[in-house]
């Protein structure tokens, strides 16, 4: 009967359903699958897929997420020139072996990252401990450690995880903040201020300074360029007297005439402008205004 | 005895039992039509539709479908199996994401930025709240990081082998804020070398991102670096300082660009009055040996009487040309007075010196 068919079908449906609900599983390409049975654990699958089981109690599945998880620990930490330094890193890891994590944590990763914790901690003291501040921060390229102390504590770190057998796989650390304590920041803001009180001293003198130079610079090559241009000049003077010498040659013919000549230029231009003359009245021609006065050369 | 046979068993009502397979029979086709219904839903609901800026995944069993890029489906709708068979992933593969570094940032809230308000500095950063970075000589800084980056193809990576990928991508960057800051001096942060800086935490952050396999492309990194708050003034103070110097030996450079042109202009004088007065003398010397050449025939014939006229002639133009003439015998006695005024005082009312002459 129909009625019945369809019940029986609605039955096996359910039967179905159920029973793959109970003895099917998947695993997702994140995960890794862990089986036990009675509690012990069987087999891992790292494949992705669909697969079966018995139905609990008789197995059970644990599924462990495999993707990288970040961690971060925080802790100060005194370096080992006696400073204290805070010191914050971050861990990638993932769980790499989960037949052994998860007997360990019970597949917790909030309880793996509590043992990671410490594993950080040890990282923390034993490494950072060996180095000085200097390694940490410097303008010297040299003394910088700062990826170098990264890699010791991962080596550190990876070293112990295997060491424990935590089935876990420490991936990469990198230090995430660097700090001082609260008391010390006060002490650096001092010394910065006086660091830029020095600063602004030194630049106002250099300032100073650097323009006195250019201004005597200019002085110096203003006079230098003045001095030659004189030389240029008395050069350019003496020039021209060369050239007159060639002239005075001419004189020379009648040595008095030119004598005459010149002292006549002379006198003119030196009597020409708003001049008092006083002349005793025996100065030719004057002396012709003399009673009886006759002149000596045109008589001749 | 012949024993009868049972009658058969009633049909208890006809027309009851009728109704009920009537019913039955309708609510069956009701069910069937119901759960048709449904299962048309349950497959309906496998549509999805891809963005453009989108990659997707299908999970059938946890298992991706396809290999290698087969397995990224492109925009546009796909169809799925509903859940629990497939389940679907998508991959923002060319969509912008950013992060923001603030482990080098003074404590503030939203609120507050939103206000362009800050809280009041204090004498001391706590650590627990407050974030900077500490520089290479050991100084105190504040720096603010904004990246942009884009999931590099197929992305796969970046969404299946990282709990949090966005996490350890912001610690990456915080981490090549602390890497970059450690090795700068503080005025090679804040004012000298800015552009070097930001360099060097887009290269350690690119080193950081292939060390990791983190799986993106850098876009843009933007920072914003402060002195601390705490010591705003004295930084400012530092700045004016600088733009003192500038302004001395801005000063200093026209002084001396005037003082070598004044001296070069100077000297093009000199020479030029050299060369001038040079010619001059030379022509008049020139002309000079003319006149003498043109007289010495007339001298040579009678020297005295050439003497003579000339003198004459001299002493008449020089007498012409004198303001004042004075005759006095030998013997007589002159007072002059030196301290002559200036002429051009003349004109202003008589003194009273006398005109002693």
């Amino acid at each position: 009967m129909k009625y019945n068919s369809l019940m029986l079908t609605l039955g096996a449906l359910l039967a179905v359903v159920l029973g793959t609900w109970l003895c099917m599983f998947q695993v997702r390409n994140t995960e890794v699958a862990v089986v036990t049975r009675f509690g012990r654990p069987t087999r891992t699958i790292a494949q992705p897929g669909a697969y079966f089981k018995w139905p609990p109690p008789i197995h059970k599945v644990h599924k462990v997420d495999q993707r990288t998880h970040n961690f971060e620990s925080f802790e100060q930490v005194l370096t080992s020139d006696g400073y204290n330094l805070l010191l914050s890193v971050y861990v990638g890891w993932n769980i790499n072996d989960p037949k052994m994590f998860f007997p360990r944590f019970g597949g917790s990763e909030s309880k793996a990252q509590g043992s990671l914790e410490g594993l950080v901690r040890n990282a923390y003291s034993g490494v950072v401990g060996r180095h000085p501040f200097s390694h940490f921060v410097s303008t010297e390229q040299k003394e910088l450690k700062f990826a170098e102390i990264e890699n010791e504590m991962l080596q550190r770190i990876q070293a112990d995880a295997q060491a424990n057998n935590y089935g876990i796989e420490i991936k990469f650390l990198g230090i995430k903040k660097l700090g001082l304590p609260e008391s010390v920041t006060k002490l650096v803001f001092e010394r910065m201020q006086s660091e830029r009180q020095v600063l602004v001293s030194r630049i106002q003198s250099e300032g100073e300074s650097d323009a006195a130079t250019i201004r005597s610079a200019a002085d110096l090559e203003s006079a230098k360029l003045l001095a030659d241009a004189e030389g240029e000049a008395t050069r350019i003077r003496a020039m021209g007297d060369l050239e007159t010498a060639k002239s005075f040659k001419v004189f020379e013919q009648e040595p008095a005439l030119a004598s005459f000549l010149l002292q006549r230029d002379g006198l003119e231009s030196f009597l020409k402008d708003r001049t008092t003359l006083v002349l005793d009245p025996d100065t030719p021609p004057l002396n012709l205004l003399k009673p009886g006065a006759t002149t000596p050369k045109s008589g001749k | 005895m012949p024993v009868e046979p049972p009658p058969p068993p009633e049909v208890p009502d006809d027309s009851s039992s009728q109704a009920l397979s009537d019913a039955l029979k309708s609510s069956f086709a009701i069910v069937k039509v119901l759960m048709i219904g449904l299962v048309l839903v349950f497959l309906g609901s496998g549509f999805f539709s891809v963005g453009p800026q989108e990659k997707a995944v299908i999970l059938r069993f946890g298992r991706p479908v396809g290999e290698g890029d087969k397995m990224l489906l492109g925009p546009g709708p796909h169809w799925a199996f509903p859940y629990p068979i497939d389940e679907v992933v998508k991959i923002p593969v060319s969509q912008m994401q950013s992060v923001r570094s603030t482990v080098g940032w003074y404590a503030t809230t939203p609120a507050m930025e939103a206000a362009g308000t800050e809280p009041p500095p204090e004498a001391s950063l706590n650590p627990a709240r407050e974030g900077y970075l500490l520089t290479g000589d050991a100084n105190i800084i504040h720096v603010r990081g904004d990246l942009s980056y884009r999931i590099k193809e197929p992305g796969l990576q970046y969404v299946f082998k990282f709990a949090n990928a966005s996490n350890l991508v912001q610690n990456a960057f915080n981490s090549a804020m602390v890497f970059a800051a450690s090795r700068y001096d503080v005025d090679g942060v804040l004012t000298r070398d800015f552009a070097g800086f930001r360099e060097l935490i887009h290269q350690r952050l690119t080193q950081l991102i292939d060390q990791q396999q983190l799986g993106i492309v850098i876009d843009q990194i933007d920072l914003v670096a402060i002195p601390p708050r705490q010591l705003k003034e004295r930084f400012l103070a530092v700045g004016e300082a600088q733009a003192r110097r500038g302004k001395l030996i801005n000063e200093a450079r026209n002084y001396e660009s005037q003082a070598i042109n004044n001296a070069r202009a100077e000297g093009t004088r000199r020479k030029a009055a050299a060369e001038a007065d040079s010619r001059l003398l030379v022509a008049s010397v020139a002309a000079e040996a003319e006149r003498f050449t043109q007289l010495l025939p007339q001298y040579r014939n009678n020297p005295e009487l050439f003497m003579w006229r000339y003198q004459t002639e001299t002493f008449q133009r020089v007498m012409t040309n004198a303001q004042e003439k004075w005759l006095m015998r030998p013997g007589q006695s002159l007072r002059l007075e030196l301290d002559r005024e200036p002429p051009k005082l003349k004109t202003l009312p008589q003194r009273a010196a006398e005109p002693g002459h």
